[in-house]
């Protein structure tokens, strides 16, 4: 599948989205809520067969984003998804691991440092923090200041 | 001159201990160990217990996590013995000093332990191995 077929098979899917961004060729970026990004994933997993890189967490003062970042080696393209996650309270999204184990520590981490819960996650247990870190305090929230 | 402390500069056996460095101060002690400056020629040798050292050649900024494992190694290493401490981020966490992990420098984690501890400090980003060399003839010729 080249750069072309690519992007007509993912603007197929632009109805569920909340935006698509195109700003180089070979970079897209797709945004939803957070709600979706499972079946989103699954998509760019199964039917594009894309590589999973990472996933990066902010806080975006009023929400949440989670950037699950792919790569579609056949052309260089890489594309992220935009979970957006707007309960700032109990934030919690479907875990990927079960559909990609490479996603467990990633997700482990996000959930030490912003405190995010990843539903069905096997084994979501602390991963970075030091033993004793006081459990409830997510160090890399914006209102957490040293 | 005590025999403990002439042993001591005779021939420091060093362990060494990383409490959250980035890695690169540790190339460069690997570098003294290596043949281009050779450390053993002067009687300087890695150890791989606390316990077999008289000196810790500490690295890293001393995150929460390491702090208790580096007041246990300086418990259990024997005195007299000497902390070097390896780096800006030891020496006073660098640029590491508003990160959430961080409790040093390390020099206030070892004084928890033993007020009175021998501590040199080697800053750099990472220090030359010839400065460490330095520090550590330094230290040893005002035992």
């Amino acid at each position: 599948m080249n750069q072309e077929e690519l992007n007509n098979r993912l603007s197929k899917i632009k109805d569920k989205l909340l935006a698509f961004e195109q700003p180089l060729d070979d970079r897209i970026i797709i945004s939803c809520e957070s709600e979706k990004a499972y079946a989103l994933n699954q998509f760019l997993f199964e039917d594009i067969r894309a590589r999973f890189v990472i996933i990066t967490g902010i806080d975006a003062d009023d929400c949440f984003e989670l950037l699950y970042h792919y790569s579609y080696d056949q052309t260089g393209c890489v594309i992220t998804i935009k979970a957006i996650v707007r309960d700032r309270q109990q934030p919690q999204v479907e875990s990927i691991t079960p559909l990609l184990p490479a996603a467990e520590w990633i997700e482990r981490e996000l959930h030490d440092v912003l405190g995010i819960g990843f539903k069905n996650h096997p084994n979501l247990k602390r991963l970075i923090l030091a033993d004793d870190w006081p459990e409830g305090v997510y160090p890399l929230r914006k209102e957490v200041k040293k | 001159m005590s025999w403990k402390t002439w042993s001591l500069k005779k021939s420091p056996w060093v362990f060494h201990v990383n409490v959250g460095a980035c890695n690169n101060c540790d190339i460069e002690i690997v570098n003294l160990l290596a043949p281009k400056f050779d450390v053993e020629r002067f009687g300087i040798k890695l150890v791989g217990s606390p316990r077999h050292a008289d000196a810790l050649l500490v690295t890293g900024v001393g995150t929460r996590q390491a702090a208790i494992r580096l007041r246990e190694v300086y418990r259990q290493t024997s005195k007299p013995c000497v902390v070097f401490l390896i780096g800006a981020c030891p020496c006073g966490t660098g640029i590491f000093s508003k990160g959430y992990h961080v409790v040093g420098p390390v020099d206030n984690i070892i004084k928890e332990v033993d007020p009175n501890a021998i501590i040199a400090y080697v800053p750099g980003c990472p220090p030359k191995p010839e400065a460490i060399i330095s520090g550590v003839v330094k230290a040893l010729s005002i035992l």
